[in-house]
């Protein structure tokens, strides 16, 4: 079934958008992530023109991801204060974003910038991944005990500030920075940066596991929602009736595999998203390296 | 249905007028309407002629021109010799957002050179200018690149001829048709001259909820905004709902 799409002003099968939305949230249910970092790249695949795919993709990313919020909320797993200043590093990196956004897209480089910083994120943070999970696989046999956290030259900083959930008492300035650079990246590549967040907040914040997949959601719901509203207000690239189809098939798939991620282990799960998440910068990849088909394109000139 | 607007056109173009005009012709539609199920559609370009036409006779030619806009087009160029980025780009203002080109035989057949150029039948006479690269090249891209998407159409298929002076075409609208006006020029031509001419115009306007999500975004972009994450917002909370347990 054809479905005409009013901002991106083209007809695409209305099957096909739910498919890849049951396909994304599946694989986000599985591995607890947004999902937004497969789903622009496949709308851009399907011929969705870059600039709504991504600001398509940041306003579904907003809609799947409520959903795990509420549940996490519910069980207290959502360091409030945590995420309220990863927000506020969130919204102004996003406003920059969407500003760096705008240029690009002014002097013709949206589809360079988006598949360079597609492959340059995804490259890194699925290679580290892997490489944690392996390393985390070979040594559940020797099995020694980590430090819980370790002293370094971040907890020199000053505007200290205590935050309980977290169990933690450090400076503001790293979770500040940590939400502006997630902020600009979701902007630029229209997702929700859970899957740079969850980490970051583990390894480089320290933040207990069990408010850190919570404590996400919670920066991701409203830095894609403000991504949203910047898009629609100043590059007018949100399709509504794209985000509605991906969605219907996006919270459904969600939570099937959320039901299968309980069934996996936390390494061999972190494992399999590393190289999901390398596959999808692999293909990018290809594509900036490979001699195009037809070396010219056009756009509307701005 | 063509053949019955063709009977009626014919019996009110009858005995009594035809005589007085060499040409007369009107479209199937006046209004193209794309909802959300808009896929594409199709217009038929009809009329009679006074004399023959056809081989030996009279030639008919249909031409339709779309919306304009500005377009940029960009040439990857391999950056270090590896990565293809948008390098040169040349910007070509009033470009046709749709154009249709048919007769009983091409333009080019039927028509003097300087006069085809002149009334802008064809594609490679389409007054295209261009500020920026230079390059020939950028115009034929131009030129494959909305062709490929069925947008610019130089004979498609020749003007079909019934009964020596009843004439028909069929005018392809693909989805991806711009919104606005649409002129339609139907030319008689008579011994490598145009004779008679005659204009019509249609219109493609987005209607229903397609019309007004575009209306809304347009107008109204911090409303929009907001209603598209309430929306989202919305559906991730009713997920959550319905498959609680599920």
């Amino acid at each position: 079934m054809q479905v005409y799409l009013p901002i991106a002003e083209m007809s695409v099968d209305a099957f096909l958008l739910v498919g890849i939305g049951f396909g994304v949230g599946w694989l986000s249910g599985l591995f607890g992530v947004g999902g937004g970092f497969l789903l622009t790249p496949l709308l851009i695949l399907i011929g969705i023109p870059s600039p709504v795919a991504v600001a398509s993709g940041a306003n579904q990313t907003l809609g799947a991801s409520v959903s795990g919020l509420i549940a996490q909320w519910r069980r207290g797993n959502v360091d409030a204060k945590m995420g309220g200043v990863l927000l506020v590093g969130g919204v102004l990196g996003s406003l920059a974003g969407v500003q760096l956004f705008a240029l690009l897209r002014r002097i013709g480089q949206v589809d360079l910038a988006v598949s360079v910083f597609y492959v340059v994120v995804l490259g890194t943070v699925g290679g580290l991944m892997v490489m944690e999970s392996v390393r985390a696989i070979l040594r559940r046999r020797t099995a020694t005990k980590r430090k819980l956290h370790e002293h370094f030259w971040m907890h020199g900083l000053p505007l200290k500030m205590r935050f309980r959930r977290s169990r933690l008492y450090i400076s503001i300035i790293p979770p500040f920075a940590v939400g502006f650079g997630i902020g600009v990246l979701s902007a630029v590549m229209g997702v929700g940066g859970g899957f740079m967040l969850v980490p970051a907040m583990i390894y480089f914040l320290g933040m207990p596991t069990s408010v850190v997949i919570g404590t996400s959601l919670f920066q991701v719901v409203f830095v894609a929602a403000n991504v949203t509203m910047l898009q629609a207000v100043q590059l007018g690239t949100v399709d509504i009736l794209l985000t509605m189809l991906l969605l219907l098939g996006g919270v459904a798939g969600a939570q099937f595999g959320a039901s299968m991620g309980t069934r996996l282990r936390g390494e061999e799960t972190r494992a399999l998203l590393g190289l999901l998440v390398l596959s999808v910068a692999m293909s990018l990849l290809w594509g900036l390296l490979r001699r195009p088909a037809n070396l010219f394109s056009s756009g509307p000139a701005l | 249905m063509i053949r019955f607007a063709l009977l009626l056109l014919l019996a009110w173009a009858g005995p009594g007028r035809a005589q007085e005009l060499p040409l007369v012709a009107a479209l199937s539609q006046n209004a193209v309407e794309v909802t959300t199920g808009f896929t594409g559609t199709s217009l038929m370009v009809f009329g009679s002629t006074e004399g023959p036409i056809g081989p030996g006779g009279d030639e008919v030619l249909v031409v339709a021109r779309g919306p304009t806009r500005p377009v940029v087009v960009r040439r990857k160029v391999p950056v270090l010799g590896v990565i293809w980025v948008n390098g040169p780009s040349a910007r070509f203002a009033g470009v046709p957002g749709f154009y249709f080109l048919a007769g009983t035989r091409p333009a080019w057949q039927v028509l003097p050179e300087e006069e085809r150029q002149r009334n802008g039948l064809g594609l490679d006479s389409l007054p295209l200018t261009s500020t920026g690269a230079r390059s020939p090249a950028f115009r034929a891209a131009l030129l494959e690149l909305e062709s490929d998407s069925g947008l610019w159409v130089e004979d498609p298929a020749p003007v079909e001829i019934a009964g020596s002076r009843l004439f028909h075409a069929r005018l392809p609208l693909p989805a991806a048709v711009p919104t606005g006006d649409y002129q339609v020029e139907v030319l008689l031509v008579r011994s490598r001259r145009i004779v008679a001419r005659q204009a019509l115009a249609f219109r493609v306007d987005r209607v229903g909820t397609a019309d007004r999500i575009a209306t809304v975004a347009a107008d109204q972009p911090f409303l929009y905004g907001l209603s598209c994450i309430l929306f989202a917002a919305l559906a991730g909370w009713l997920g959550s709902v319905l498959f609680r347990r599920g």
